[in-house]
């Protein structure tokens, strides 16, 4: 197609443009392989490679405090990602049956423009005022605000791409407006549900900066539980928790993948 | 026509009680907290916690050069990341949106695993690299280019590193999404009529692609405006900036209210800044193709 030699200073470009590519994924990459090669060093850290050993993922597993603050970031995740869908679903039944919520959808902005320790601060003075004890019910509380600025905008998105012809075809069928949504609209929708699950999921269970204000001190989650890990120096166990952790998000972004090319919802 | 009998608004008021809930939650968790703490930064206790009055003591307690030089560091870091993340992430999505073909989501999957892991983990993994007797230094030891370890840690260099790992994909991700809606063809077009690659950068991708310049723009800039985590983590207490601030004051004992305050003034500048530098990057680049035709 192209009848122009490419000038010089284009190639010099493009060849410039890979190098910052190339750079770019070694940036990302070289940290993590370094992180994952030490997680089988035998002796800790700043001593070089010494032998292969699988004893620091075998202490990893050993550790209650960790599994105990894994269980409370996934009990977090998990809740916070339920509610925050079903009350989207929720407002897209209402917008199914004819009701007009392009109209909230601008409250919603908010949440994710928002600098996220400015919220975790207006949510910890609310909490303190109201007198609900902080814990795992604060965070879900708090996890859901964020989870809700991603899903209403996404999934509303989703239903005003759905063909209107299926429902259409429901109801001249005979099928109530209720079942059109349950046997129609929601199955249509199911992928995109799907792969926002995913995404509230994963920044929930990641969340530093709201867990960090509104957990207290009694129930700790995953990202405390690392950043007390880090602040009392390096220790292998948290090379082997790294893998660990790195393989878990690896299988939930090929599921958020595979799921997302059913729908082509986009993060952002 | 027929088909309008099912759009009609529906008679029960039942659908639109059951979409409540989000509307509820939104105004109790969202709205609320921030009013509460807008209105809390300038009320006035006394030493029992009874109301007093309305004071902006609080507010211009902030207003000092001590502070303002916090908020200003705060300003220069979330800039100089959002600028660096700018020019990293635009080749690297241009390379995702034309160039990585069959590979695309393979690339797309690398750039997004880490994005969703944990970023402590992050964190801990630097520390390994830039460590006295980390990675880098062993191999830039190895390589001959210095004799003695250099400490990285605890540094401009440092934190900046880490900001703009974590904060990359949040730009890169708008800007792939509007370059990959971008016909290509006007590219080729360009090229093709004899604009150079600068030129065809200037005057087509960038103003085809300006909705994703500005959402990776504050994608980017707002939260590394209130980001205390890295700072602290990377930099070990040297600085301060907004963020560290904050959570001092509303962690510490009895400084709550203090914290209150300085969250609103950091966030008024926050907001400020926030509405300058979108004035700016309207006017610095020609958005649409008429206004490059007027200026050429």
């Amino acid at each position: 197609m192209m009848s122009k030699m490419p000038h010089k200073t284009e190639r010099l470009s493009s060849i410039a443009a890979l190098a910052i590519v190339i750079a770019t994924y070694l940036f990302l990459y070289v940290p993590l392989v370094v992180l994952l090669v030490f997680s089988f060093n035998e002796e800790s850290f700043p001593s070089p490679w010494k032998g292969f050993t699988l004893k620091w993922y075998h202490e990893l597993f050993q550790s209650t405090h960790l599994w105990a603050s894994f269980l409370n970031s996934l009990i977090v995740a998990i809740c916070s990602t339920a509610i925050s869908l079903t009350m989207g679903i929720f407002l897209i039944f209402y917008a199914a049956q004819g009701g007009r919520i392009g109209k909230f959808l601008v409250y919603y902005y908010g949440n994710l423009v928002i600098p996220e320790t400015v919220l975790a601060v207006g949510l910890l003075g609310f909490f303190t005022l109201i007198s609900i004890p902080l814990g795992l019910i604060t965070l879900v509380l708090a996890h859901t605000v964020l989870g809700l600025g991603f899903v209403i905008p996404i999934i509303y998105a989703r239903f005003l791409e759905l063909d209107a012809r299926m429902t259409e075809a429901s109801l001249v069928l005979g099928a109530t407006p209720v079942q059109t949504f349950f046997k129609v609209t929601l199955p249509l929708m199911r992928p995109s549900l799907i792969v926002t699950g995913l995404l509230v999921f994963m920044i929930s269970f990641d969340d530093f900066i709201l867990s960090y204000f509104c957990a207290g001190s009694t129930s700790q989650t995953l990202s405390l539980f690392i950043l007390s890990m880090l602040r009392s120096g390096i220790s292998p166990i948290v090379n082997a928790l790294s893998a660990v952790m790195l393989l878990f998000s690896s299988i939930l972004v090929l599921l958020f993948f595979i799921f997302s090319q059913k729908t082509r919802t986009r993060i952002f | 026509m027929k088909m309008k009998l099912f759009r009609n608004p529906p008679h029960s008021e039942l659908p639109f009680s059951i979409g409540v809930p989000a509307l509820i939650w939104q105004v109790l968790f969202f709205y609320l907290p921030l009013a509460i703490l807008v209105v809390t930064s300038v009320l006035k206790f006394n030493e029992f916690e009874a109301f007093e009055g309305i004071t902006f003591e609080k507010i211009t307690f902030f207003l000092r050069p001590l502070y303002l030089k916090v908020i200003l560091s705060s300003f220069i870091l979330a800039l100089s990341n959002t600028i660096l993340c700018l020019f990293i992430a635009y080749p690297l999505a241009y390379f995702l949106a034309f160039t990585a073909k069959r590979f695309k989501i393979f690339f797309l999957f690398l750039l997004i695993v880490p994005f969703w892991t944990n970023f402590l983990l992050h964190v801990y993994a630097w520390f390994l690299v830039l460590e006295k007797g980390g990675f880098l230094n062993n191999l830039l030891r190895l390589l001959g280019i210095i004799t003695e370890p250099i400490n990285m840690l605890n540094s401009h260099f440092s934190i900046m590193i880490m900001m703009i790992y974590y904060y990359l994909p949040f730009m890169v991700m708008p800007l792939y999404s509007s370059l990959e809606k971008m016909d290509f063809r006007l590219v080729e077009a360009s090229l093709d009529l004899g604009a150079s690659w600068s030129q065809t950068l200037r005057r087509v991708i960038l103003p085809l692609t300006k909705r994703g310049f500005k959402t990776g723009f504050f994608l980017v800039y707002i939260p590394s405006f209130g980001e205390f985590a890295i700072p602290e983590l990377m930099g070990g207490d040297r600085w301060m900036f907004v963020g560290t601030v904050i959570s001092n004051y509303i962690l510490g004992d009895e400084t709550g209210s203090l914290g209150a305050a300085f969250t609103v003034v950091a966030s008024l500048f926050l907001l400020a800044s926030a509405i300058g530098l979108y004035w700016v990057i309207d006017r610095l680049i020609p958005w649409r193709i008429h206004d490059v035709k007027d200026a050429a």
